[in-house]
């Protein structure tokens, strides 16, 4: 058993976040956020693994700040921050576990995108800090491995932008978990776009709280799923403070015996008033024996809100296919392109042309399959 | 080139068409006019070929082929065209995407080579024109956000781009003002065609003043109960529908 860490945490930081997992221990279905998404049966008779995974950065654009958490010496600016944000049990295994990962800090307006990548088994921690006024652009993508746990914190300073866009690809039999924290600052405006595609269990869950006057958020996402996959994207979302704005599309597409699940809450505290959130889920099922589970809430606190969320299941519009085939269009080809139409307005926001089509070719790549 | 035989159909097991009969050649405009429930749906449903309205007598011979027994893609690939009462909203396909989508579907089927992008923008524009179709709707997801009349003009925009042999317009007039329904109509009659039958869908004889048909028949009951020349929808708006279907009983 492990008993202490590489990462630049003190002592009793690490005790802290050992003592929280092996307390907790893996989470079962019995733990509310964990309910459609059984991880102690995607483990079987194996332990969480104790291992450090791997990453791999792209070329570092001026701007950019990177530490290597496997490192001595760590600056002061991820000695203030790891480990700083809000924990999850699992998050808790990765800092207690992981023994390197990636922190970068961003301190001007950076053009190029960065790309990260995670890979290998084991538990691995990733800081990302985004200065006041800075701006990036990442792209996160994942590549297969029988089990990962990741944990990312993720800070946006005074008017900072963040634009991420995560490609998690098809990885069967694999267990791939992400947990991130973020804290939003006044002004400042993270957009994020998730694509997967579904593991043995993939999980991406974020925790991200808007912490400063007209902080915003607006995250989108598509699943296209095979097989016996599954993909699970869990959301709190939290308006700390007033005239603060978080809009949510999800849509799912499920087919074969695979699960699709979307859980998202959003929480207007008390006095946070001129808060604006928007959440919609959408899971289109195309075989008999696919799931999706759709779960948004809202909790309210504040009197002077705007709030809307919605969920649909369903299969293909009837009345949109036959339009499509008395106009000439072949059945099979008519669904394809409904299909494509169901996903692309989740797309639409990636504000950038390239990463857009990235992402609508991996989509159409696992459509085709 | 249609011929309609003794047709019965039913829809979710209850008989809606109970033996209707009717004929059409080319070059002919035909109207069908009955009041709400008497069928005029279904029965442009059932011949473009929407699933769910099933054919349990009769027969529907379309130049000489058994229509009922086609897809409804292979039925538009051989000219048969719906305008329909309510053209769907399709989010994430721009209008310009599925025209060229529809119209290369429809050749390929028919052996003929595809029109590329620039040749499909060509056409589409000039006759979109006509029917004052903007540039700005045609860049628009399907329908969505369009109006009633914006819908309608769409309609006849494929019907123009697709050149039907049998053009079936289904309520074309329900939901248009005056100078909407004007512009439909001329849109129409340009497409009036010695090759070309048409059957217009109506429950007012107000369409029939601008679309004037060679024929006239009365749908009440899943039957054709009286049929007529131009004057019987004159006829037809001064008795009211009761009084026509009581004399023809």
């Amino acid at each position: 058993m492990k008993t202490a860490s590489a990462l630049a945490l003190t002592p009793a930081r690490w005790e802290q976040a050992a003592s929280h997992f092996r307390s907790a221990g893996v989470p079962t279905r019995r733990v509310e956020d964990w309910k459609y998404s059984d991880l102690a049966k995607a483990l079987g008779d194996t332990a969480l693994s104790e291992a450090t995974a791997s990453w791999k950065l792209g070329k570092l654009p001026a701007g950019v700040e990177m530490f290597d958490l496997a490192e001595a010496n760590a600056p002061d600016w991820v000695k203030t921050h790891l480990g700083s944000l809000k924990e999850t049990t699992l998050s808790a295994a990765s800092l207690a576990f992981a023994d390197g990962g990636v922190a970068l800090r961003v301190t001007g307006a950076v053009e190029t995108p960065l790309t990260l990548e995670f890979s290998g088994k084991g538990n691995l921690r990733a800081l990302i800090v985004l200065e006041k006024n800075a701006a990036l652009t990442l792209v996160e993508n994942l590549s297969g491995s029988e089990q990962r746990n990741v944990g990312v914190e993720i800070i946006l300073g005074a008017n900072a932008q963040l634009h991420h866009v995560r490609l998690a690809p098809a990885a069967a039999g694999a267990i791939q978990i992400e947990e991130v924290a973020m804290t939003v600052a006044r002004d400042a405006v993270y957009t994020a776009h998730y694509a997967s595609f579904g593991g043995k269990l993939s999980r991406l869950e974020l925790d991200i709280a808007l912490e400063g006057a007209n902080a915003q958020a607006h995250l989108s996402g598509v699943s296209v799923l095979h097989g016996d996959s599954h993909a699970d994207i869990t959301t709190r979302l939290s308006h700390a403070v007033g005239n603060t704005q978080s809009t949510q599309l999800f849509k799912k597409v499920a087919g074969g015996k695979s699960r699709a699940v979307y859980q998202g809450k959003v929480t207007v505290t008390q006095g946070a008033n001129g808060s604006d959130s928007r959440q919609t889920a959408k899971a289109l099922l195309l075989g008999n024996q696919a799931e999706a589970d759709l779960k948004p809430e809202l909790e309210i606190f504040a009197d002077d809100v705007k709030c809307a969320h919605g969920a649909a299941v369903g299969d293909l519009d009837a009345d949109s296919l036959f339009y499509l085939r008395a106009r000439g269009i072949p059945e099979s080809d008519a669904r394809d392109l409904l299909i494509h139409a169901f996903l692309e307005d989740a797309m639409a926001g990636i504000a950038r042309d390239d990463l857009r089509d990235q992402v609508r070719t991996a989509v159409n790549e696992a459509l085709a399959s | 080139m249609l011929e309609i035989k003794n047709l019965h159909v039913s829809v979710g097991g209850k008989e809606i068409l109970k033996g209707l009969n009717l004929s059409i050649a080319a070059g002919q405009v035909h109207a069908i006019m009955g009041p709400n429930g008497s069928g005029k749906s279904t029965l442009s449903y059932v011949l473009a070929g929407r699933a769910g309205y099933d054919v349990n007598q009769g027969s529907i011979t379309y130049n000489g082929e058994d229509l009922a027994a086609l897809p409804p893609e292979a039925r538009a690939a051989k000219g048969v065209f719906l305008a329909m009462q309510y053209p769907v909203e399709i989010p994430g396909v721009t209008t310009m995407m599925f025209l060229k989508s529809a119209l290369n579907a429809q050749r390929r089927s028919r052996g003929e080579s595809e029109l590329d992008a620039i040749g499909v923008l060509k056409t589409v524009r000039r006759k979109a024109a006509a029917l004052n179709v903007s540039e700005d709707m045609l860049k628009r997801a399907l329908n969505v956000g369009f109006s009633g009349g914006e819908k309608k003009r769409l309609e006849i925009l494929q019907m123009s781009l697709f050149e039907p042999k049998l053009a079936i317009l289904d309520e074309t007039d329900s939901g248009l003002d005056i100078d909407a329904l004007k512009l439909v109509a001329e849109g129409v009659n340009a497409l009036r065609d010695p090759s070309r039958a048409m059957l217009v869908i109506t429950h007012y004889q107000r369409l029939l003043d601008y679309i004037v048909p060679d024929r006239i028949h009365v749908l009440a009951g899943g039957r054709i109960v009286a049929e007529g020349g131009k004057e019987l929808a004159l006829e037809l708006e001064a008795k009211g529908y009761d009084q026509i279907v009581k004399d023809a009983a």
